[in-house]
């Protein structure tokens, strides 16, 4: 044998034994398979990052009222103006001066004019462009770490866009209870109960002329808790999700699901004091503004005891309430933009169906191949065999997902890998025609089919870069597999192809089986 | 084997009649989508709901429309697949409130698709509830294994996922006796024939997706093909010379033109893996054509003098064979998705059907006549030689 040859045998070795090892043994965790074969929940959302912009509002206005009155500055009250905006009104014209310093050093994440006795803060673009940047990521975050909590096996969670987040969830069955462990914001509080529960909101505001006191608000009873009606409740928390040490799932006195907690000793202080100061009245513990239940305190809470949240909890209902607050509450509200749920049958079925039909569809052309070209159509099935191998490895080194899209990539890869063999033994048989002896037939055919291989698989790999860039999940997928084979189909087509009949034909041959 | 011996067919010769063909098709097809039935655009690009249900007893498009009907939703698309009479999908079309947020839009056809369900669930399966029963077509895992925990402590996890397995890979469970096979203990048995029911149908997939969404996904799949044949367009013309290029491109958007025409036709929808589909028609008709040329650029050295026109048909005659047998290989591959693919398969294996023989005609009648053409306009010959 050649030395060229011998390390022609080496690579080609090489590179099909690395694809094994990558593939083998073939099951679904090295290949994983898409949703739409597999079942399961795909969702896209979207992160009302607007939410982070007013909440940042919110806070500044807060920020600017302590800092004024600090430093003594007289003015008529700051005011909301949209997001991203505030405004100062009724600064006294000699205090100007001292407030726009103040402004210089203090808030610097905002722009200012002044017209008149009124100062307008405006939310520098490049601050909010990063605060929902923020929001988008924080959102990410709290969302794979409720889906971990909840316990999926795989589950893909990618921004996409700018403030888009796809959740793939393969395998899981209920999307309704998913879709509400992802979207509750999970804000939970306990503020002290001044009035109620009250039928409607007259009835609770009686005491106080029908106004709102300026310390408090009124908030609904969450009516999947049985607890509907009207709270005025403190409009400070007593303590909040973030006080929270540990929490874990109990069965209270009733023998009903219920949710204990304990708080941490910052929160404990505080619990201890407000409770001990409150004994007899309630304390409302409230998810997303809306009362779960409003206990009255019986006695001095101590900071070490913690407490528990009851509210006629179904089991999965009180597994998911840990989870949520667990993973921390979500920095913006979540829409959904999309919603598939693939039920695991017809995904089984695809999955049947379409490896028969692969199955069929291979051995047809390959039994084709051989009968058309005798042994050398065996050299292409060959070829062909090793193609699906590398791209079965390619797809597990790059854990690529194999979709029905992706499906049709690989059917064009296939089509493309016999179309290569065919136009390289069409050649030969020209080349064997004009009379030329069977060595030097293999070696100009197939030199003269390479230009039209090259082109036609360069130009189509090109095409799928560019749907890779901008193509979404499902062409995506199709862009993947289709340059994977591609590249392979040159390698297997054209070097191992011809490795082949270097190996086997020998150079005196006077025929060939074509 | 030899399939033509040599071939010399004048294949030009027939490109004015071809030309005219193809421009009948195309304007047939345009003026059907866009003035007569439209393009049916799938749920990916439309927005709404698309459902597949199997039912548990046979039924038919009719009686299921008829059912959507007594709860005003008798515009809804039904359709049957598969071959057993049972599975049907569901394209509901009411509108659900067009005015609102793009969220509200969304949960509007959410719900709707939870009327299309109750509907087809009927009035029984309300009564079964109201005793207090849980449909076992439609429980999830966790909570299957949480009724049967009460009862029978410890052998919960493997009986529900038993019986799930079973209804996964049966589509719906029909009757009691089925779970015979399951390996279920009798008094599990008699347990869940007491707590559960089996409802009317099992939810085989839903889609929904937001009009948001759709125009986006729209727009991206639209600018994903327009820059992959740029790309092409640039590739082609380097290789070869603009001309080819131009023709390649020319072929493309044949390809894709022709395709959807006919594809119009037939009153399929359009969604993602139709577009995978049309994407790889075009890899095809654009492997064929780049052979064809690469022939052709091989062959003008070989004969020179020779008027292009001949030389396009004598390498489409030495290439003959080669696109008859790739082509055949092809049609046998998609004629197997064809046939066993299964129903999600079938809409994208039909389009392909139609491609590859849509693809090799493009390449002999579209490519080759463009570039013909183009010289004739763009470099006479004797004029440039003075």
């Amino acid at each position: 044998m050649k030395k060229n040859l011998q390390w022609k045998v080496v690579l080609a070795l090489a590179v099909v034994g690395l694809a094994i090892f990558l593939a083998y043994p073939y099951d679904d965790a090295k290949v994983k398979r898409g949703l739409d074969l597999k079942g399961g929940i795909s969702l896209v959302l979207k992160v009302i990052t607007d939410d982070s912009i007013n909440m940042e509002t919110d806070q500044e206005i807060a920020r600017l009222e302590e800092l004024l009155k600090k430093n003594s500055i007289t003015f008529e009250k700051v005011t909301k103006e949209g997001l991203g905006r505030i405004a100062v009104q009724g600064v006294l014209a000699d205090q100007e001066g001292k407030t726009r310093d103040l402004f210089d050093e203090y808030t610097r994440d905002w722009d200012y004019t002044f017209t008149g006795n009124r100062a307008n803060l405006t939310l520098k673009p490049l601050v909010a462009q990063f605060l929902r940047d923020q929001s988008v990521i924080q959102a990410k975050e709290t969302i794979d770490n409720r889906i971990n909590t909840y316990g999926v096996a795989e589950p893909v969670i990618q921004r996409q866009g700018t403030d888009q987040i796809v959740v793939e969830l393969p395998g899981v069955d209920d999307p309704d209870r998913v879709k509400e462990l992802i979207k509750v914001t999970a804000v939970l509080e306990w503020k002290l109960v001044k009035a109620g529960p009250a039928a409607d909101e007259a009835t609770l505001l009686q005491p106080y002329n029908g106004v709102v006191p300026d310390d408090a608000e009124v908030l609904k009873g969450d009516p999947k808790r049985g607890q509907g009606g009207f709270y005025l409740v403190d409009k400070v928390a007593t303590v909040t999700g973030k006080d929270l040490r540990t929490i874990r799932r109990v069965t209270d006195e009733w023998n009903a699901p219920a949710v204990s907690f304990t708080l941490n000793s910052d929160g404990g202080a505080r619990f201890e004091q407000v409770t001990g100061a409150n004994v007899g009245k309630q304390i409302a513990i409230i998810l997303d503004q809306k009362v779960q239940s409003a206990p009255v305190v019986e006695d001095r809470i101590s900071r070490a005891q913690g407490g528990i949240i009851r509210g006629r909890f179904t089991p999965e209902e009180a597994d998911d309430l840990i989870i949520v607050l667990k993973a921390g509450a979500l920095p913006a509200g979540i829409r959904y933009l999309e919603e598939r749920t693939i039920g695991p049958s017809l995904g089984a079925d695809s999955v049947r169906q379409g490896f028969l039909a692969g199955l069929v569809a291979v051995v047809a052309v390959m039994a084709f191949m051989v009968f058309f070209y005798n042994l050398s159509g065996l050299n292409a099935v060959i070829a062909l065999i090793l193609n699906v191998v590398i791209l079965f490895g390619a797809l597990a080194y790059f854990k690529a997902a194999l979709t029905l899209p992706g499906i049709a990539g690989i059917i064009l890869a296939i089509g493309m890998a016999v179309d290569a063999n065919v136009l390289i033994f069409e050649r030969i048989k020209e080349e064997l025609a004009l009379g030329k002896g069977v060595a030097s037939a293999i070696t100009q055919g197939f030199s003269r089919a390479f230009t039209a291989i090259f082109d036609s698989n360069l130009t189509t790999i090109i095409s799928a870069v560019f749907l890779f860039q901008f193509g979404t999940g499902p062409i995506r997928g199709y862009a993947v597999t289709l340059t994977i084979s591609l590249v392979a189909n040159l390698f297997t087509a054209v070097f191992i192809s011809h490795l082949l009949f270097d190996l086997t034909v020998k150079k005196s041959a006077k025929k060939l089986s074509i | 084997m030899q399939l033509f011996k040599t071939p010399n067919i004048r294949f030009l010769k027939y490109k004015y009649i071809a030309l005219t063909v193809t421009a009948v098709i195309v304007l047939a097809g345009v003026l059907n989508i866009t003035v007569f039935k439209g393009l049916k655009l799938g749920v990916d690009f439309g927005e709404g709901t698309l459902l597949r249900v199997m039912m548990k007893a046979p039924s038919s498009e009719g009686d299921i429309r008829d059912l959507l009907q007594a709860v005003g939703l008798g515009r809804s698309q039904v359709q049957k697949t598969g071959t057993t009479n049972r599975e049907f999908q569901i394209r509901a079309l009411e509108s659900a409130g067009s005015g609102g947020t793009a969220e509200e839009q969304l949960e509007a056809h959410e719900a709707l698709a939870d009327k299309i369900i109750a509907a087809l669930r009927g009035d029984a399966a309300a009564a079964e509830r109201a005793r207090g029963l849980v449909d076992l077509n439609a429980i999830d895992e966790k909570t299957l294994t949480n009724l049967l925990e009460t009862s029978f402590p410890g052998s919960g996890p493997e009986a529900a996922r038993g019986i799930l397995a079973f209804r996964n890979q049966s589509g719906i469970i029909a009757g009691f006796e089925e779970l015979a096979g399951v390996g279920l203990k009798p008094e599990v048995l008699t347990f869940l024939k007491e707590k559960t029911y089996l409802g009317s149908l099992t939810v085989l997939s839903r889609e929904t997706v937001g009009p948001q969404v759709g125009a986006d996904l729209r727009r991206k799949a639209v600018q994903a093909t327009v820059w992959s044949l740029l790309g092409m367009l640039v590739y082609i013309a380097l290789r070869f010379k603009l001309e080819y290029g131009v023709a390649a491109i020319f072929t493309l958007a044949q390809d894709v033109l022709v395709t959807m025409s006919l594809y119009s036709f037939t009153n399929r929808e359009i969604n993602l893996p139709i577009i995978a589909g049309i994407l790889t028609i075009v890899g095809f008709s654009t492997n064929d054509t780049i052979v064809i040329f690469d022939r052709v650029r091989e062959n003008q050295k070989l004969l020179r003098g020779k008027p292009l026109e001949e030389v396009m048909n004598v390498s489409l005659n030495q290439t003959l064979s080669r696109t008859i047998i790739t082509s055949g290989t092809v049609f046998l591959t998609v004629g197997s998705l064809f046939l066993f693919g299964g129903e999600v398969i079938n809409d994208f294996a039909f389009l392909m059907l139609l491609g590859t023989i849509e693809g090799v005609y493009s390449t002999i009648y579209l490519s080759c006549p463009v570039v013909l053409f183009w010289q004739k306009w763009f470099k006479p010959k004797k004029a440039g030689r003075r």
